[in-house]
């Protein structure tokens, strides 16, 4: 496999490689912002082409290199191999109409499962380590760390109201 | 004041339109600064104003052209940019030339007229590649070389042009002394100017303006073309961070290049009667010689003609370079024939780029005949 980049006057960057099987593979970040995936399998004239949003294309790079576990809200799992092998997953999740208007204090969030909210996506704007008063509202996407067990509990007692 | 206003306000509208027809808004541009103009309802006038916005639309358009410009690119891809660009050079500037004086227009004016004729719209052919998901085919990057090499005729063409009457050296010495100036700036200021244009405040914007507007205004006080001023200013701007250029200038060129369009419809008159019969074959042929040098382009580069169907589809568009060979050179009637074939060859370009794929599959297809054959030769 090699990679073949260049540089478009006008258009952008574009990215080329061909794999083992003889497949080609092209990515072109455009000037416009967004990026088109071209995929052309071996023998066939036409390739079938997708474009993404910046976003969503950080999203397909993350599945293509294992990091998302789970389809429908993101998590992460970060192994420290050389303390102890510590395992640590960061999950996030959408408030749904049931726990709207509570605070993390009333939830009982770490006493009852263990996990710790670490942030929260309100429309545009983030909450970095929201403090135990903080008011969920509807459609917030929060940021949870802890164990896979934790999360598990979290997602039964919490999430589940 | 208002008439600018006015004349702004139709173009978001018809932005707005296009955007979501994905259809190219120039020629909509130039329809409605026609309809705005003296040519339709008179509502807007050309003042001090408005003429100073076309004006800025145009340098930062060129401005735009030099940070696009990489020399040293096209060097080392001369084999594949030249022969194409050749090509489409001697092709479309022979019939625009030839069609031109035929209908009885001076050998400037024809020359002029040619040009807009022969050049296509970068931003279009781009667009349309983009647009219509055509980036990796092998024919997209000699459409893209195209455009670069169609850019340099422009500059040349800009050169010649502009000289004329002046003694030819004393203009080869003061074009060569600016350059030498701004791309010794652009090379002992590198540090400098890239820290400039890393800070956050208004300083990175309020010098690539005032850059463009310095280098105009000083040109056209040594008689220097300031066309081809902007256009070196970008070349050697783009020496040093080419992206943040781009990004700090593309909010004037974006706004001034719309009021650069309607403007050019509002001023487009119509009262002198127009050879409907001209335009229309002018502009009709502007697209045939588009095909006519596509074919030649997918044979010579792609042992293909089929792929000069998907050449010719996508460059069919005529748009701001021929708009401004129009308002820097034109008299009224050739602006009006060119604002007519702008027209008329960006729809038709629009609709092709859409589906000249498909009309170059049907050709392809077996028990049918194509026009030429594939050379297989290996």
């Amino acid at each position: 496999m090699t990679l073949r980049s260049v540089n478009l006057p006008g258009v952008g960057t574009k990215y080329e490689f061909e794999t083992d099987k003889g497949d080609t593979v092209a990515i072109f970040f455009t000037k416009t912002g967004t990026i088109q995936m071209y995929t052309l399998q071996q023998g066939c004239r036409t390739p079938s082409a997708a474009e993404m949003t910046p976003m969503e294309a950080r999203r397909l790079g993350n599945i293509l290199t294992g990091a998302i576990i789970e389809a429908e809200s993101e998590s992460v799992e970060i192994a420290f191999s050389a303390l102890a092998d510590l395992r640590i997953t960061i999950h996030t999740y959408l408030i749904q109409k049931a726990i709207a208007g509570k605070t993390i204090e009333d939830l009982q969030i770490r006493t009852k499962t263990g996990v710790t909210v670490i942030a929260v996506s309100r429309k545009d704007t983030n909450i970095i380590n929201p403090p135990p008063s903080f008011v969920f509202e509807t459609g917030d996407a929060v940021v949870v760390i802890g164990e896979t067990d934790q999360l598990k509990r979290f997602e039964r007692e919490v999430m589940v109201d | 004041m208002e008439g600018i206003v006015l004349a702004l306000f139709v173009c978001l509208v018809l932005a707005i339109i296009t955007k979501y027809l994905s259809i190219p808004p120039i020629p909509f541009y130039i329809i409605g600064g026609v309809l705005l103009g003296k040519s339709g309802f008179a509502l807007v006038t050309s003042d001090e104003i408005s003429r100073f916005f076309s004006q800025m639309g145009l340098i930062f358009l060129l401005f735009f052209m030099g940070l696009e410009l990489k020399l040293e690119r096209i060097a080392s891809n001369r084999s594949a940019v030249l022969t194409s660009g050749v090509i489409d050079l001697n092709v479309n500037m022979l019939i625009g030339f030839v069609a031109a004086y035929m209908f009885g227009f001076s050998i400037i004016e024809s020359l002029v007229i040619a040009s807009a004729f022969y050049i296509s719209s970068t931003a279009m052919a781009i667009t349309s590649l983009i647009e219509n998901r055509k980036l990796m085919m092998r024919e997209a990057e000699t459409v893209i070389w195209l455009m670069v090499f169609e850019d340099l005729v422009l500059i040349i063409f800009l050169a010649v042009i502009s000289a004329g009457g002046q003694n030819p050296l004393i203009f080869l010495l003061k074009i060569a002394g600016v350059l030498a100036i701004l791309y010794a700036i652009a090379h002992y200021g590198k540090e400098f100017l890239i820290s400039l244009l890393d800070r956050s405040d208004e300083l990175p914007i309020l010098f690539t303006f005032g850059a463009v507007l310095t280098t105009a205004s000083v040109s056209m006080y040594l008689g220097v073309p300031e066309t081809m001023m902007v256009i070196a200013l970008g070349a050697a701007l783009a020496t040093t961070d080419p992206d943040a250029f781009e990004q700090h200038a593309r909010p004037f060129k974006d706004v001034f290049l719309v009021v650069f369009f309607v403007f050019f419809g509002i001023t487009i008159n119509l009262a002198g009667g127009v050879n409907v019969v001209m335009i229309l074959s002018i502009s009709l042929l502007a697209v045939v010689s588009k095909f006519i040098s596509g074919l030649l382009t997918g044979i010579f580069i792609h042992e293909s003609a089929l792929a000069g169907i998907e050449i010719w589809g996508n460059t069919i568009g005529r748009g701001e370079f021929s708009i401004a060979l129009a308002a820097l050179y034109g008299s009224p009637i050739i602006a009006t024939i060119i604002a007519a074939m702008v027209i008329v060859t960006s729809l038709v370009g629009a609709f092709t780029g859409k589906y000249c794929t498909g009309l170059r599959k049907w050709m392809a297809m077996p028990g049918r005949r194509a026009p030429h054959h594939p050379h297989t030769g290996r």
